[in-house]
């Protein structure tokens, strides 16, 4: 069978469609060129001949298992749909997930269809999750497991999708790429976003929204507030503050206080109590559903509100594209502007993002 | 794999690569051609036996032609070195090309626009042609303008260009301007004649012509300064500084006499592959032929598809076993549509469409029927591809 397999590089897709080669299938690596490393890359001929050391990576591994692979340039399409949303909802006061977004609207819709085009059956990737019978499980190795950056490809292209590290743990897949000689076997899991590259990640964030029109309104200094309003402090950006965070607010005090949520028309920042971040209820705006639900139902099952977070027992109540989410206990500093993730056990029913909180 | 895209490069000529081999393994071939003892004697002549072979080619005198790393280097030298010497000598230093040609003569003539030289050029037609009456108005009452850069045949559309024609025309309107010729495509594919042609500089490579890559050659009247780019030992008469690569020059030295005496039967050979690729692809529904079908190369056809990707689609060809080109190589993985096809004046999305197929002398018409036959199934995948729902369009 024909595969198109994602590539960007890492050792964890270069295994994947090192596992599908093993497996007998006709595999073809794609790199997306997603954004530019550095800005000197764009000099002399608009940067199209040098390319990000990533994209070479891929070009090696693939060279080394004897496949062929071609880059396609999403720069564009990852510009608008996942920098420019980063920092319109940062400005607009929530806390963005770029992957979710880059999931959704650029590695797999253009991906499955280029893949189509390209004569394959199946897109492959590199992410830890299982897909079965259409439907989006959590990876065997649940330390790994990237579930929850993937609900919001939707349903339909699900089918089309494979997740060869699915059943993998990472120490296997390394052990796999050392012994397949490959290059990127010891590179070091990236923590940060892909197109931060280093750089300070609230300086990225100004600098695309400048671009953008939105700095000079909601970006700047403000004021670090108490639930009543008293001014305590001062902060940098509200979009350099996390919900949760206590450390680094410069607040006078022995109590400790944390970030509950911003106000972007005052460029406020509210801080407040451990027992004050926690949430009881909360909504999830453009729900979408991986599973066989109706449009109104209410079900019991876990949410989960962060990566690496733990799934909370709650009451779910589909209402056409909205979920509300009523948990068990009181969980700790939901953001809005993140996913909200429902499971059953280790399958994922659906997902959102996180709109209000509502208690 | 059939391959359809010697405008990239060309297989090696086996009789090229036996010149090469050689060179490199004959123990008596493997002194510097600089030096002085019996070793470098031997060495030296290999690269003037070369260097004679080239010249014949294209109609020039051994002295006249200076090696260089290839064609890129070539119109590097030329329009670099000789528009600095004009400048240095106080004289008019500007440059007119066209906006067709090859990165490697456009991105020097920006250099060289960067360094305070002026930039002007040439209007062309929907179909690529440069007449010598848009010559003449581009030359006329610009008196400082020094060096005229225009290709003999085009990388992407495969034109062919009347050079004799707009080379009288600017020695009619701009008397004092040199006139630079890229041959890098038309070598092996037209009859080149440096000297009936009146030129003052002229590019060609040698892994174009099925020799080796990373060897070619810049042809210069004897006298003329140009500065060099490279700064080093006096080797090429000073022109060019570095080590000759002996088994390159000896290769290309064969390649380049076969593509003289073999002319006129790769031609014949190429021009009726040729029509058959262009009478196919006009058969086929939303297939738009580029470029001037009158005065052609011989060897290229360029085609618009509509609703295609034309990435997408060489991607596809290619695993199908067919290997093609959605623009220039050196584009590849980039978006930017052929600035080639945008000078004609084509939307975005139709430029982005384009294959370029380039045939050559190891082609034949199986090849080219396989081709045509496998060309539709592409094509409709693509646009399936590209028109479902899942391949959702940018909106900013």
């Amino acid at each position: 069978m024909r595969i198109v397999c994602a590539m960007s590089g890492g050792v964890d897709s270069s295994v994947a469609a090192a596992l599908l080669v093993d497996a007998g299938h006709e595999v073809v690596g794609l790199t997306m060129r997603l954004y530019d490393a550095s800005g000197h890359e764009r000099q002399g001929r608009g940067g199209t001949c040098c390319s990000p050391a990533e994209i070479d990576q891929a070009r090696d591994v693939c060279a080394t298992l004897g496949i062929p692979h071609y880059t396609v340039d999403e720069r564009e399409r990852f510009t608008a749909t996942v920098i420019d949303d980063f920092a319109r909802e940062y400005a607009a006061g929530r806390t963005p997930n770029p992957c979710v977004r880059c999931n959704e609207h650029v590695k797999f819709g253009p991906l499955v269809a280029r893949a189509r085009a390209l004569g394959a059956e199946a897109l492959a990737t590199g992410h830890y999750a299982r897909s079965e019978d259409g439907g989006l499980l959590r990876a065997v190795d649940e330390s790994k497991d990237q579930s929850y950056f993937l609900f919001a490809i939707g349903p339909a292209l699900l089918p089309f999708v494979r997740f060869p590290l699915g059943t993998w743990r990472k120490d296997q897949v390394r052990e796999r790429a050392r012994a397949l000689g490959l290059p990127n076997a010891d590179t070091p899991d990236s923590q940060e976003l892909c197109f931060v590259g280093g750089r300070d990640h609230g300086e990225v964030v100004e600098e695309r929204a400048r671009a953008l029109g939105l700095a000079g309104d909601a970006l700047g200094p403000g004021e670090v507030v108490d639930e009543t309003g008293a001014v305590l402090g001062a902060h940098a950006g509200i979009h350099r503050v996390t919900i949760g965070q206590r450390r680094g607010l410069k607040i006078p005090g022995t109590t400790a206080r944390y970030v509950l949520r911003v106000i972007p028309d005052k460029r406020q920042v509210v801080v407040g109590g451990a027992e004050a971040l926690q949430t009881r209820a909360l909504e999830l705006r453009d729900f979408r559903r991986l599973a066989p639900l109706g449009a109104r139902e209410v079900l019991r099952a876990a949410v989960q509100i962060r990566h690496r977070g733990r799934p909370a027992p709650a009451t779910i109540e589909l209402d056409a594209g909205i979920a509300r989410v009523r948990f068990d206990e009181p969980v700790g500093a939901a953001a809005a502007g993140q996913a909200g993730v429902v499971y059953a056990v280790d399958r994922v029913l659906g997902g959102g993002w996180i709109d209000g909180v509502t208690g | 794999m059939r391959y359809l895209d010697h405008n990239a490069t060309t297989p090696l000529d086996p009789r090229a690569r036996d010149a090469v081999i050689a060179a490199l393994t004959d123990p008596l071939l493997q002194g510097n051609p600089a030096s002085t003892h019996g070793p470098g004697q031997r060495a030296r002549a290999v690269v003037e036996q070369a260097r004679r072979a080239v010249a014949r080619a294209l109609g020039a005198e051994p002295l006249e032609v200076t090696f260089t790393s290839g064609g890129t280097e070539a119109d590097n030298l030329a329009l670099l070195g000789a528009a600095r010497a004009l400048r240095a000598a106080g004289r008019p230093a500007g440059i007119l090309t066209s906006p067709l040609e090859h990165p490697a003569v456009l991105a020097a003539a920006r250099q060289l626009a960067r360094e305070g030289h002026p930039l002007a050029f040439v209007a062309v037609d929907t179909r690529g042609r440069i007449e010598p009456d848009a010559l003449i108005a581009a030359l006329r009452g610009r008196d400082d303008l020094g060096v005229v850069s225009l290709a003999a045949a085009n990388h992407v559309l495969g034109n062919a260009y009347d050079i004799p024609a707009l080379v009288r025309a600017t020695r009619e309107t701009a008397p004092h301007a040199l006139f630079h010729c890229d041959a890098v495509q038309a070598m092996g594919k037209l009859p080149i004649d440096f000297k009936a042609w009146d030129l003052d500089l002229l590019s060609v490579s040698s892994h174009k012509i099925y020799g080796p890559k990373g060897i070619g050659a810049l042809v210069h009247r004897r006298r003329l300064t140009l500065q060099p780019i490279l700064h080093g030992g006096a080797q090429e008469r000073g022109r060019r500084a570095g080590t000759e690569s002996v088994a390159a020059i000896a290769g290309f030295g064969v390649a380049a006499r076969l593509a003289a005496e073999e002319l006129s039967a790769r031609r014949t050979h190429a021009v009726a592959l040729v029509a058959r690729l262009r009478s196919g692809l006009g058969d086929m529904p939303g297939v738009t032929l580029h470029g001037d079908p009158e005065r052609s190369a011989g060897t290229t056809v360029s085609a618009g598809f509509a609703g295609c990707d034309g990435q997408l689609l060489a991607m596809c060809l290619d695993l199908a076993g067919f290997a093609v080109s959605s623009g220039a190589a050196c584009s590849s993985g980039s978006p930017e549509p052929s600035p080639v096809l945008l000078a004609l004046g084509l939307p975005v999305a139709d430029a982005r469409s384009a294959l370029r197929i380039s045939v050559g002398a190891g082609n034949t018409f199986e090849d080219v029927e396989a081709l045509l036959a496998a060309l539709p199934a592409a094509i409709a995948r693509v646009r399936g591809a590209l028109s479902d729902g899942d391949w959702r369009t940018v909106e900013p």
